[in-house]
């Protein structure tokens, strides 16, 4: 999965909730439908990259079973972000649809 | 923003705590991944194997999140530098060897480097350098191009020339000094009114002449100073050698040639004009009528303000023209030329060392070919244990980065001991390389160091940017299935490697080439007869003084008396004395016109001859050809008719159809007149300036009939002249005390500092060379070696299916010789294309000779000796054990 695609549908499941690391593969995996799995190595440093620039924040909170776990929460110009990244990914994947329908 | 910096920092500052947490942070995700497959039904083990399959490898992960995190660089860097350290510390040999070889081409071009930038490239340690020009008379008709210029024609330009702001004249010369009772005869200089202040340098200490001091200061016949209360300001070295640097020498009073004169000045250390070995300055005052034909003063102006040096020199020139109008028996074709001052000082220095420089440069280029080859080799060596790092979650960026650092350490370790080469080398060279000018600004500074650090740079860059560069295009599925591959690689790997040995070769080759040339040249050099025979002669500069010896006959009393004794001296066949020895640059050396008595006013006829004076054995003591004639003699007295003997050279251009001797030629004094001398003999010429000069026209005159102040004295001896110095330094002492012996030294040692320059340029280049080719020689080696190592299978295999040792011998040395031809064709291309830059720096050869083609068909011959090893090493291996081991 190309790693901006990836970011866009971090930023949309934490606009509903703060997660953690594996909520955040677990929501994309479930609403997805199982067609994008998120691996280790794609999560985290995309996760890093977007705490580095300020869309998202990051705390240590217990998780439910009791442990430590770092949980990532939509900050303000992410949500701002989202926004347009949303609009303009609606518009690009509508003219993408129209182009391949048309025949 | 604030938030943003914070993170950089935090991200920077606590890396490793932020690594800590995220290794946590992976684990919990794989431990809630392999608990939710427990739930499902899954035992915990394989709840987990299945959570690392979906969810990849964590330490892959944190390696990217490492990467991503700010001061990952620096942090990696400082991993890789120890891991290099000690992957190098376990290899001694290995990386001593490359660590030396660095070392030595950084040490070396870093020291040559500071001699050029010292004596080429920086401008001299005075204000506005630029603008500084150096006056030389010229007169094409006489065939003078430059020649030095003369008070009364610097007094007029003085006045006349707007284009120049001051002119200065200068005459340096050996003065016996004196100071508290211990006398020296030391290089002062005589300075006019303008020298001090168009160089625009004041006084360290004190300060410099008032123009009421210079007015009043003059100078008999022999240079001496007569002016009242005479005045010097000492050079540096002179004040701190003689004064301990005495803060308070203003007003101490010194002896000049048995003179009181005040001290009223010190220069800077770093004042070295007219050169670094004037001690002491006089001041100069010119009268109203100075001669304009005696071309000894050493001229300097600065260009004023907006002026260029041609149009300062036209105008010079018309000034010139003007005087030849107004004084045609003196000044007639004469004219003037500038020349840069800094280019003047340096002379032709400059091609020698831009030669070396560039040569050096190879040297250091093939350095760094070499680590790079032994590198890559090692690379190889080592692609088992990268194919793992990078199965094991490496990053391919990483990787090239460990395999770049450690040609970066060896670079640095080496440029490191480099820099403490390069200012051994810069002591070596101040030390032999005495004929520089500009010496003594030489210096390991920080212009140098700053060069040594882009050396440093350069070596590591091209020492490791092959090996990295195959790191970085490295498949590791083939290093990983096929362990060390030990049959024959992709062709690209070995071409590359190839190609460095090549590259190796020919620049050895050029080197080898330019070398041998100066080494024919200086044979050449050496074979060259100078017109004398120095060996066993010893040489003493003698300044008598005008106060003790202005009186008539007293000095040839003096030599006449010094001479017996030192003849009288056990071992010395005999002595003779000269005003002006060859290849001795102390002594006046002036030039007259003369011409055939029966031809007067003939222009055609008139030559210019060089003046010596000389005592009866001149000629036998150093073994000149009397080949006409008779030489000096008993004859010779004060009283008797004047006689001259000529150089060979001019009595022919004289009396063309010979028999010189019986004839008269008249020399012109200019002011002091015109006398006619009896030519009693014809002597041969000699090369008076070294072999590398033309014969000069010559005459002699006796020195019992004109007795100068001021004789070079030589001492033949048997046997080693050095070893004489002790006893004639006795006997001048005994004769007069206040007269210590200077600057003894063996003519064989002038004659050689004649064309030392010719020696240390062979030898350094020689030794580059020696360097480039046994770098080259290893460079073959280890790739043959190395070529043998990789191959083992096959070898195995071929010698399983028939192949004999002669086959695998021809093999192996046959690539080597092959990579060794291919070099020796491009370097001999390129020696070709370079052969006009050390044409400059031959004596009586040609950049085409075939010594160079000689010294380089050799080369291959060494090549395939050295190839002989790793190819009796390939048949050393067992084939049978190498198969098993497959």
């Amino acid at each position: 999965m190309a790693a901006e695609k990836l970011e866009l549908l971090i930023l949309k499941t934490l606009a509903l909730t703060p997660l953690h690391g594996y909520g955040i593969g677990r929501r994309i995996e479930q609403t997805s439908g199982g067609v994008f799995r998120v691996t280790l190595g794609s999560l985290y440093p995309a996760l890093q990259r977007l705490e580095r620039d300020g869309l998202i924040d990051a705390e240590w909170r217990a998780s439910e079973n009791n442990r430590r776990a770092r949980y990532y929460r939509l900050t303000a110009s992410g949500r701002r972000r989202l926004t347009v990244e949303q609009k303009d990914w609606e518009r690009v994947s509508a003219a993408v649809s129209r182009v391949l329908k048309a025949t | 923003m604030v938030k943003k910096l914070w993170r950089r920092g935090r991200e920077l500052w606590r890396g490793d705590l932020m690594d800590r947490e995220s290794q946590y942070e992976l684990a919990h995700h794989l431990d809630l991944a392999a608990a939710e497959k427990v739930t499902a039904g899954l035992d915990a083990a394989e709840a987990r194997r299945q959570a690392r399959l979906e969810l990849g490898n964590p330490e892959e992960a944190r390696e990217r999140l490492r990467e991503g995190r700010t001061g990952f660089w620096l942090d990696s860097l400082l991993k890789d530098a120890t891991l290099a350290v000690r992957a190098l510390r376990k290899r001694p040999v290995f990386s001593a060897v490359c660590v030396l070889t660095v070392a030595l081409g950084v040490g070396a071009s870093t020291a040559l480097f500071a001699v050029v930038d010292a004596v080429v490239l920086k401008p001299l340690p005075l204000p506005a350098p630029g603008a500084l020009v150096r006056l030389y008379d010229t007169n094409l008709s006489k065939d003078v191009p430059r020649t030095g210029v003369t008070t009364g024609n610097l007094a007029d330009w003085r006045c006349r020339v707007r284009r120049l702001r001051g002119i200065a004249g200068h005459y340096t010369m050996g003065r016996t000094l004196t100071v508290g009772g211990e006398s020296e005869v030391v290089l002062t200089a005589q300075v006019t009114e303008d020298f001090f202040p168009l160089l625009g340098v004041a006084a360290a200490v004190g300060r410099t002449f008032t123009p009421e001091e210079t007015h009043a200061a003059r100078f008999n016949h022999a240079a001496a100073p007569i002016g009242p209360d005479p005045v010097v300001v000492l050079a540096h070295g002179f004040w701190r050698r003689r004064f301990g640097g005495d803060p308070e020498v203003v007003g101490r009073t010194i002896l000049l040639e048995r003179r009181p004169a005040r001290v009223v000045g010190v220069m800077p250390e770093a004042f070295a004009i007219p050169g670094p070995d004037v001690q002491v300055f006089m001041p100069w005052g010119l009268t109203g009528d100075e001669p304009r034909d005696q071309h000894y003063v050493s001229a300097l102006a600065r260009l004023a303000a907006g002026a260029t040096l041609p149009q300062a020199e036209e105008e010079l020139r018309g000034v010139a023209d003007a005087l030849a109008r107004e004084h045609p028996q003196t000044n007639e074709g004469w004219s003037v030329r500038l020349v840069p001052l800094q280019e003047d000082l340096v002379g032709d220095s400059g091609r020698t060392l831009t030669v070396l420089l560039a040569a050096v440069g190879l040297v250091l280029l093939v350095a760094c070919a070499n680590v790079a080859l032994l590198c890559l080799a090692r690379g190889l060596e080592r692609g088992h244990e990268a194919a793992v790092r990078l199965a094991l979650g490496a990053t391919h960026r990483r990787l090239v980065w460990q395999f770049l650092m450690e040609p970066l350490v060896v670079s640095l370790a080496g440029g490191s001991l480099g820099a403490v080469i390069a200012f051994g080398g810069i002591a070596l060279v101040k030390r032999v390389a005495t004929g520089l000018p500009r010496l003594h600004e030489v210096a390991l500074d920080p212009r140098a160091l700053l060069f040594a650090g882009a050396a440093t740079v350069l070596a590591a860059l091209v020492s490791g940017f092959p090996s990295a560069w195959r790191r970085a295009r490295a498949e590791p599925a083939s290093d990983l299935a096929g362990t060390p591959a030990r049959v024959a690689g992709t062709g690209a790997r070995h071409a590359f490697r190839d190609g460095l040995v090549v590259a190796e070769v020919a620049m050895a080759v050029v080197l080898l080439a330019g070398a041998s040339l100066l080494v024919r040249s200086y044979q050449r050099l050496q074979a060259v007869d100078p017109g004398f025979d120095p060996r066993g002669v010893l040489v003493a500069p003698i300044f008598l003084d005008m106060e003790a010896y202005g009186g008539a006959g007293k000095s040839r009393a003096y030599y006449a008396t010094l001479l017996e004794r030192l003849q009288a001296l056990p071992g010395v066949v005999s002595a003779g004395g000269a005003t002006a020895l060859p290849a001795s640059p102390l002594g006046p050396d002036f030039e007259r016109p003369v011409w055939p008595e029966e031809r007067p006013n003939d222009e055609r006829w008139r030559r210019p001859a060089w003046v010596r004076v000389v005592t009866t054995d001149y000629f036998r003591t150093l073994g000149m050809q009397i080949v006409e004639g008779r030489p000096f003699d008993a004859r010779d007295a004060p009283q008797a008719a004047r006689a001259v003997i000529l150089s060979r050279g001019l009595a022919l251009r004289l009396w063309p159809d010979g028999g010189a001797v019986g004839r008269r030629l008249v020399i012109d004094y200019s002011t002091a007149g015109t006398y006619p001398y009896d030519v009693v003999g014809v002597v041969n010429d000699v090369r008076f300036g070294g072999p590398r000069t033309e014969p000069r026209h010559e005459i002699y005159l006796p020195h019992a009939k004109h007795p100068y102040l001021i004789l070079n004295v030589a001492v033949r001896s048997e046997g080693d002249p050095r070893l004489m110095a002790p006893a004639v330094r006795n006997v001048l002492r005994e004769v007069d005390p206040g007269k210590p012996a200077q600057g003894l030294h063996a003519l064989e040692d002038l004659l050689g500092a004649t064309y030392s320059r010719d020696r240390h340029a062979m030898l350094v280049l020689s030794a580059f060379a020696a360097v480039a080719v046994l770098l080259a020689l290893l460079g073959i080696h280890g790739v043959l070696s190395h070529r043998v190592r990789e191959r083992t299978r096959e070898i195995g295999i071929r010698m399983a299916i028939g192949a004999n040792r002669a086959h695998l011998l021809r093999w192996i040395t046959g690539h080597g010789l092959r990579l060794v031809l291919i070099g020796v064709g491009l370097g001999g291309v390129l020696a070709a294309a370079s052969a006009r830059l050390v044409s400059g720096l031959l004596f009586g050869v040609v950049a085409t000779d075939p010594a160079a083609a000689v010294a380089v068909a050799a080369l291959p011959l060494v090549a395939l000796l050295v190839s002989l090893h790793p190819a009796w090493r390939a048949t050393r291996i067992d084939a049978a054990e190498v198969l098993r081991a497959g």
